[in-house]
């Protein structure tokens, strides 16, 4: 063997070495932190686990959600699958002079080259892109990042080391395939044959080019552990491992067990693995902060930053957490992790749904919140009014729980049945009718809840109510950091509803539906829970609602986060919209999973926004730049926060807000 | 006859109404008031003291105490206590009750009945009434052992007696052993405002998004120059719109209010709103739409434009009020 060949195959384990090492000090850092995995193993569903990665990695699905860089992106991705044949059959060349893929056959043989050259151009034409969009366009998701350049030069050079390589062996020996490798061929033709090199100089020339690439695919492997590039390790396993759920609730906390000495995150190491390989999977694309309304109203929350940042806190305390001292590990908050950080979300979850590599954005802010408000007491002063109420009296606002059924009373008295009379009498009903605290003492939403019993009637549908038994779901409570006030809570509503043998639930309440749907069952209470909108679709579908009063109208929906992307449901409202009769829909800008929030949940309702611009405000922009007459909610959350926008931009007399359930109430007979 | 020592409390040389109250009550029940009275140069005070039914007036001075603080003021209540040993303590639940009265029954070990809205006094037997539950339902408490039975009563709980102005008090010097305080307060310095807060007025003039702009809220300003002890307060809307400082803002999120009258000028009355406001005992709504929420809660309800309705009002109570 030459001596070269000793020489590469030294380079070769070196770096391979080196890059071992720094993956192995990864996957310490990931078996150190500890913390529980939020919605449940992810071992299970194997097959479903393999689609998924075949779909999103394989096939870039997620990442093509987004055209132009989505089209940069798979071009390099599947050039880089291609052309690392190409790699392994140069790194062969050092080892045997004249070793080739030839053996596949003369067919497959000259359509690989003709892909790999093919790619070679393309990979090339999407760094140019790439560099276009971060030195030129600068999309601000994207921000400022050496990390990339220095990324994009590598890649760039690795093309142009390519061909160089290619171009120059044809003069010095040609091949029966070189025709095949239509760009490179062409290049040799027109700019080095015409140069009259010798065979041998030209052999030299490709020799130094193929040693250049392997310097920099060995590098570029050195590098990796430690940029953002190392998600060409990670988004596959982080993709096998995702939430294959589209839905979520809240990770249930184990209260009860007497070991444990601290809730939710307070140290980096209070992550679940899971936690860690999201920080390790992110490409810093930007596509969350780009869908994030915090980030959006100027709010100093950025779902890409805080993984970025959790990652730099990671890597700070890793000496301390590879030597196994948790107790020299720093605390999470007052970094770059802050209070106005952290109490910013507003849990519309636009973020997830935006991650082209599944990273769950949420369950890190919310754990950092229970350990505030469960370990340190330390929460906005306006929530202390909001846990006391809730405490006293079962609702967020200091409203008497004994007026919870006065909706249905007041003006006229609706006779709606409350499931302790139907127990007595012994009647039984098909639904229960979940109105919330919204429903039962907001004034504006009362008048939803009324025009959803008119509804229901309307079609036939038996339901009755808790009344005065009905507490908070513990929705926002628990999203506030209050674990242990929202699963008293849960508690008690599990047992009640299972004391009256409750199997089928409907609510006008989007983050009640989302409790009773995702959360309560971790409490025992498993109910097959709808949302009115969705009943009133099937309804309609049924022929049991026929809309046929109808005024002229232009209207526009707006997406609850809760209805949309926690629970997917976007086709069931806009079905019911459709069928009203000369109704005209127009969607905003950023409708379905891209819809965006209105600012009011995470407990945002119950917090003052005094950071930038008020997100309801900016929604409510969104809403009147269709030109809409009405805006169709289906939450009462989003009802109180666009009516509020429509007032302050003075358009109170012009546009109205109105619950889905309204619009079909006075369509209908 | 049993002893009941009560904690005197003063404000700009005054002796506060409160501790009249628990004097009178205290006399009324047939028990020895005993009062202690604290601070630097109050002697002049104790004969007030004694013309509101206290018998005696335990008077501890010094420098240590010219400006309240609960480690001096503690330490000289407790050392009256002792020397006292009455079956009964009372204090206001006010600010400095609130702050003291805690650290004052877990020094003596005895239980405290806090933030009571009546007292009973039976013989030697203190009953006291408290609200539980944010006020959704009231506890009789009553206290077991030996010991001073302790309790805190709100301001404006029970009626004051008449003033005996020829009646005079004992005064017994207790001396204070200043070296052993940790903690002296040497200065108080008041914040900037001079105006009342919200939460202390017992008549709020509130304004919502209807007012239009800052400037406006003078129209309210000069109704509450008019009403004694009267604040303006806004809504978040028009906290949210510039209008006022947050500090103004009456609501869930931000100042609970609970005055004898709210009127609330151009306030739909969203829910948010109401939650800092639906305990004021009478409330008056003024508002052009007359399907707007607050009418439901408002005991008065006017329907106009408040700036019309707002300078009729001034003008109307400065007539009133001119007169008595």
């Amino acid at each position: 063997m030459p001596v070269l060949s000793f020489v590469f195959i030294a380079v070769f384990l070196a770096a391979n070495a080196f890059f071992a090492y720094r993956v192995s000090i990864l996957l310490r850092l990931i078996k150190a932190t500890h913390g529980p995995v939020w919605s449940g193993t992810r071992f299970d569903r194997i097959p479903e686990r393999v689609l998924t990665v075949v779909m999103n990695v394989l096939g870039q699905r997620a990442v093509l959600k987004k055209r132009g860089a989505g089209i940069m992106h798979a071009t390099i991705f599947w050039g880089f699958l291609i052309i690392t044949l190409e790699t392994m059959e140069n790194f062969g060349y050092e080892l045997h002079p004249g070793f080739t893929f030839e053996f596949i056959g003369p067919t497959l043989f000259s359509g690989l080259v003709a892909l790999q050259d093919f790619f070679t151009l393309a990979v090339l034409c999407a760094v140019l892109y790439a560099f276009y969009r971060r030195l030129i366009v600068r999309p601000e998701g994207l921000g400022k990042s050496n990390d990339a350049i220095i990324i994009l030069s590598l890649t760039g050079s690795l093309m142009i080391s390519l061909f160089l390589m290619r171009a120059f062996h044809m003069v010095s020996q040609p091949n029966w395939y070189d025709n095949y490798q239509f760009f490179s061929s062409f290049l040799s033709r027109n700019l080095l044959e015409p140069m009259a090199l010798s065979p041998e100089a030209a052999g030299n020339i490709s020799s130094v080019f193929r040693w250049v690439h392997h310097f920099l695919v060995l590098g570029f492997l050195c590098y990796i552990p430690a940029s953002k590039h190392l998600h060409v390790l990670t988004a596959g396993p982080n993709t096998f491992f995702r939430n294959l759920e589209p839905t979520k609730g809240m990770r249930k906390v184990n209260l009860e067990d007497e070991t444990v000495t601290s809730f939710g995150m307070s140290k980096i190491t209070d992550m679940s693995w899971k936690d860690t390989l999201d920080l390790f999977a992110c490409t810093e694309c930007g596509r969350c902060q780009d869908a994030c309304p915090a980030h959006n109203t100027q709010k100093p929350l950025s779902p890409k930053a805080i993984i970025a940042d959790l990652k730099d806190i990671l890597y700070h305390n890793k000496t301390a957490i590879l030597a196994g001292k948790s107790d020299e590990v720093g605390p999470v908050l007052g970094t770059k992790v802050t209070d106005d950080v952290i109490w910013a979300c507003t849990s519309c979850r636009a973020c997830e749904v935006a991650c082209p590599v599944f990273i769950e954005q949420t369950d890190k802010i919310y754990e950092i919140r229970r350990n505030m408000v469960l370990m340190e007491s330390r929460f906005p002063p306006e929530l202390q009014t909001v846990f006391k109420n809730v405490e006293n009296n079962f609702s967020p606002w200091a409203m008497s729980p004994d007026d919870r059924d006065k909706w249905a009373t007041e003006p006229d008295d609706l006779q709606v049945k409350t499931m302790a009379a139907l127990a007595a009498s012994g009647e039984q009903v098909e639904y229960l009718f979940w109105v919330g605290c919204a429903g039962s003492f907001d004034d504006r939403n009362k008048k939803v809840s009324r025009a959803l019993v008119s509804v229901l009637r309307k079609a036939g549908i038996k339901f009755a109510i808790l009344g005065k038994e009905e507490k908070c779901t513990g929705d926002p409570v628990r999203r506030m950091g209050n674990e242990y006030l929202a699963q008293s809570l849960i508690q008690e509503n599990v047992n009640k509803l299972n004391e009256y043998k409750v199997k089928k639930v409907v609510t006008a309440c989007p983050h009640c539906f989302n409790a009773i749907k995702n959360e309560w069952k971790d409490f025992g209470g498993t109910f097959e829970v709808v949302h009115h909108t969705q009943l009133i679709g099937k309804l309609i579908k049924e022929g049991k609602l026929k809309p046929t009063k109808g005024t002229e109208q232009k209207i526009t929906y707006h997406d609850s986060c809760y209805i949309g992307r926690w629970n997917q449901e976007y086709e069931a409202p806009r079905a019911i919209l459709d069928s009203l009769p000369m109704a005209k829909v127009q969607e905003m800008e950023k409708n379905s999973a891209n819809g965006m929030c209105c600012g009011a949940g995470g407990g945002r309702m119950w917090m003052e926004e005094t950071i930038g611009t008020r997100v309801n405000i900016k929604r409510t922009e969104q809403a009147l730049a269709t030109n809409a007459s009405t805006i169709a909610a289906n939450c009462p959350f989003c009802m109180t926060m666009l009516t509020d926008g429509i007032k302050s931009k003075d358009m109170a007399e012009k546009v109205k807000v109105v619950d889905i359930a309204e619009l079909i109430d006075q369509a209908t007979i | 006859m049993a002893t009941a020592l009560i904690y005197a409390e003063y404000k700009d040389g005054k002796i506060k109404k409160i501790t009249h109250e628990l004097i009178a009550e205290a006399a009324r029940s047939g028990c020895e008031p005993v009062a202690f009275l604290a601070g630097a140069g109050v002697e002049a005070l104790a004969k007030d003291l004694g013309a509101m039914g206290a018998k005696r007036v335990i008077l501890v001075q010094g420098d240590a105490l010219k400006f309240y603080s609960n480690e001096a003021y503690g330490k000289a209540f407790v050392e009256a206590v002792k020397s006292v040993n009455p079956a009964i303590i009372l204090m206001g639940a006010s600010a400095q009750g609130k702050d003291l009265a805690p650290r004052v029954a877990a020094t003596l070990g005895i239980g405290l009945a806090s933030d009571c809205t009546k007292v009973k006094i039976e013989g030697d037997k203190l009953k006291c009434t408290r609200p539980i539950y944010a006020g959704k339902a009231l506890a009789d408490v009553e206290f077991a052992g030996s010991g001073p039975q302790f309790a805190t009563v709100r301001p404006n709980a029970l009626s004051v007696g008449a003033l005996q102005e020829d009646a005079s008090a004992a005064v017994t010097n207790q001396p204070l052993d200043a070296s052993a305080l940790k903690s002296v307060v040497k200065d108080v310095v008041r914040g900037a405002t001079a105006k009342l807060d919200v939460t202390e007025a017992n008549i709020v003039v509130s304004g919502g998004r209807a007012m239009k702009n800052s400037e406006n809220f003078a129209l309210l300003e000069a109704l509450s120059a008019v009403l004694p002890n009267s604040a303006v307060g806004a809504s978040r809307a028009a906290v949210d719109a510039g209008y006022r400082p947050h500090s103004y803002q009456v609501g869930q999120t931000g100042k609970v209010v609970s005055p004898t009258l709210y009127i609330a000028c151009g306030i739909s009355g969203a829910i948010q709103h109401l939650a800092g406001m639906r305990t004021s005992k009478v409330i008056v709504a003024i508002n052009k739409d007359p399907e707007a929420p607050i009418f439901q809660l408002a005991d008065y309800g006017i329907v106009g434009d408040l700036f019309e309705v707002v300078p009729l009002l001034t003008e109307e109570f400065k007539k009133v009020l001119g007169e008595h």
